[in-house]
């Protein structure tokens, strides 16, 4: 019971609360639980991130027991001011009805719950052999059993030094504080509740991204991108999932057979979540003018606080998702510049890439120390 | 210039499959092109038509793979950029568009060429029924638990098979080589390594005494393979079975250590 009641407080509750942070900088129509359990997490991530690098590069002995306490403390805090702001601010805040569905929609939503249920009965019930395991999921391992970080070698168990190629991406880390805080082995962590997380978190991210493809209110003439083709976007997205595995190499075989690892996260979830990004904030679909002076100056702000959230998950991830999503951001911005007529763009986006430049300096100065020091 | 092109040609057939009859990526550069002359959004056609043909634009382009190697050291993973195509997603978009109004007939058929050219991820050969929660096979499960010391770790020989799990069950397990030596283009040379798994018959002499150079306490073998002696003439015990693997225990090793501690 307390493994579930710990799972729960850190896969639930801390990034809900966490996710209130970004909730009351962003216009109200774009307000909503998915919205920030999705921001909550991403944020959660990069709190996570900001932690731990220190501690791997600083520390030799214990420094997961370190990032731990600093996180635990970190994380409950962010917790605890996106709970007073949603105090603060309780009485703007409206709750909206669910849209009713007709028994046609009602069905479509069915079979896509029936799609995604499959997805994590076969997650857990079926076992899925990957080589890199043998780091990733024993790094997790060695944090929770031996309490230190990227300074024993997963395959063998003796010493090593920093390896740059994995010390930044600490996501199999995060997975291991999330067993030790549920008192579950990290491999079951990994193996069979991240599949129960990690699946669900990206098609929420779908589900945004078609909710600003599909609009509530279409403009006229616009049935097409009426809200009842949700559904069905949703189940032509669960299809390609289940049936993209043409190789071994795609995003979509990743996502169901090597759902725990960082790169996995960064295929199907940090990657389509800068795609909701980019929609939320560029597409005309989810802007609606805003009154009053703070509204005018917040309206938007809360949206680049997850943008900036999803640039440093990408670093979690792995140190290529950082390099993915320069090049992703630095072409959206490019393209934008061009269709917006609106230069403005490559700054405001080079500015949520920082986070980027940040952990390549670390990535070259740790990497190449040996050169100078 | 022209070579490198070609291994990128590569990379992107063996990525969509096309060796496998997979044309899932047939599907994806039709709707893209549907949506290149059909979408008429600004932002929407920035972000589903332009963006993806630059960065198609870009995996195929020479000296963006020649960067790409230098910066990241490696050319394995030149692939991943294609992730950045997201081919579902763009895909669904321009289906969904496609199909207008007639929504439902339209999910029945794309449906349809969704399997027909795809491949259902849960026939892969990597895919089985879960033995326990930890995903691991039982076999694992039970020698760890077995040859696990109560308190500090001790090193054991396993074949190869068992490498990759065994440390995701234990970290009190160590091994005197991991998975490096089962990657062939990792080239990573191993005595041991050669000794265990490369011949047919074990040289027991030989296994015996780099063994004890780590020292190793355990040696596991599969029940079927050979050795030119008994490892029971070299101070080892049959310490147990399970399933078809036999677990030595190195007597000496483990009387040192109990010494010591």
């Amino acid at each position: 019971m307390l493994h579930v009641l710990g799972l729960l407080f850190w896969l639930v509750i801390i990034p809900f609360c966490i996710g209130m942070i970004p909730a009351n900088f962003i216009s109200e129509d774009k307000r909503n639980p998915g919205f920030v359990m999705l921001a909550g997490y991403f944020m959660m991530w990069a709190v996570f991130e900001v932690v731990a690098i220190p501690a791997v590069i600083f520390l030799k002995y214990d420094n997961f027991k370190v990032a731990s306490v600093s996180f635990t403390i970190s994380a409950i805090l962010c917790a605890a001011v996106g709970v007073w702001l949603t105090y603060r601010n309780r009485k703007k805040i409206k709750l909206h009805p669910m849209p009713a569905l007709s028994w046609a929609e009602r069905i479509e939503w069915l079979l896509f719950f029936v799609l995604l249920g499959f997805q994590l009965y076969k997650a857990a019930a079926y076992a899925s052999f990957d080589g890199d395991d043998a780091y990733y999921v024993v790094e997790s391992l060695i944090a929770q059993q031996a309490g230190v970080m990227y300074r024993i070698l997963p395959y063998t168990g003796r010493s090593t030094g920093l390896d740059i190629r994995h010390m930044l991406a600490v996501f199999p880390i995060w997975i291991a504080f999330v067993g030790v805080k549920s008192d579950i082995h990290t491999t079951i962590v990994s193996h069979l509740v991240m599949p129960f997380v990690l699946i669900p978190l990206s098609y929420l991210v779908y589900y945004e991204i078609g909710k600003v493809l599909f609009r509530t209110k279409p403009e006229e003439q616009d049935s097409l991108f009426h809200r009842e083709n949700l559904p069905i976007f949703m189940i032509i997205m669960c299809m390609f999932q289940i049936f993209g595995n043409v190789s071994i190499y795609t995003n979509e075989t990743f996502f169901l057979t090597r759902t725990w690892q960082g790169k996995a996260v960064a295929g199907s979830l940090v990657i389509p979540a800068l795609f909701l990004m980019f929609l939320w904030i560029y597409s005309d679909a989810g802007r609606k003018p805003e009154t009053g002076t703070k509204a005018k100056r917040f309206g938007d702000v809360g949206q680049w606080m997850v943008l900036v959230g999803i640039n440093v998950t990408a670093g979690i991830c792995s140190s290529l998702a950082v390099f993915l999503s320069c090049i992703l951001m630095a072409i959206t911005a490019f393209c934008l510049a061009l269709t917006e007529r609106d230069y403005k763009v490559i700054i405001k986006m080079g500015a949520a890439c920082i986070p980027h430049v940040i952990y390549i300096a670390i990535y070259l100065f740790v990497g190449y120390s040996h050169l100078w020091i | 210039m022209w070579g490198i092109f070609l291994e990128s040609v590569v990379v992107f057939k063996n990525y969509m499959g096309f060796h496998e009859n997979g044309y899932l990526a047939g599907i994806y550069l039709f709707a893209l092109l549907y949506l290149w002359l059909t979408e008429k959004d600004k932002h929407r056609r920035t972000f589903f038509v332009y963006v993806p043909t630059l960065i198609l634009f870009m995996f195929f382009c020479p000296l963006f793979r020649k960067v790409f190697v230098r910066l990241m050291e490696d050319g394995e993973t030149y692939y991943r950029l294609l992730w950045l195509l997201q081919m579902s997603l763009v895909s669904a978009y321009g289906l969904l568009k496609l199909c207008g109004r007639h929504r439902r007939i339209g999910l029945a058929i794309i449906c349809v060429a969704i399997i027909a050219c795809g491949n259902y991820v849960y026939d892969s050969q990597y895919i089985t029924k879960a033995e326990n929660v930890y995903h691991l096979p039982q076999d694992v499960i039970d020698i760890v638990d077995l040859i696990e010391p109560e308190e500090g770790r001790i090193t054991a020989l396993v074949p190869a098979d068992l490498i990759y799990y065994v440390r995701q069950y234990s970290t009190n397990i160590e091994l005197p080589y991991g998975r490096q030596a089962l990657i062939a283009r990792w080239e990573f040379h191993h005595d041991l390594y050669d000794v265990m798994e490369e011949s047919e018959v074990i040289d027991t002499d030989a296994l015996v005494e780099l063994a004890r150079e780590y020292p190793c306490a355990y040696i596991v073998l599969k029940e079927n393979r050979k050795t030119t002696v008994p490892l029971t003439q070299h101070g080892f015990i049959l310490y147990e079975r399970v399933g078809n693997y036999l677990i030595y225990q190195d007597t000496q090793v483990i009387k040192a250590e109990f010494a010591s501690n």
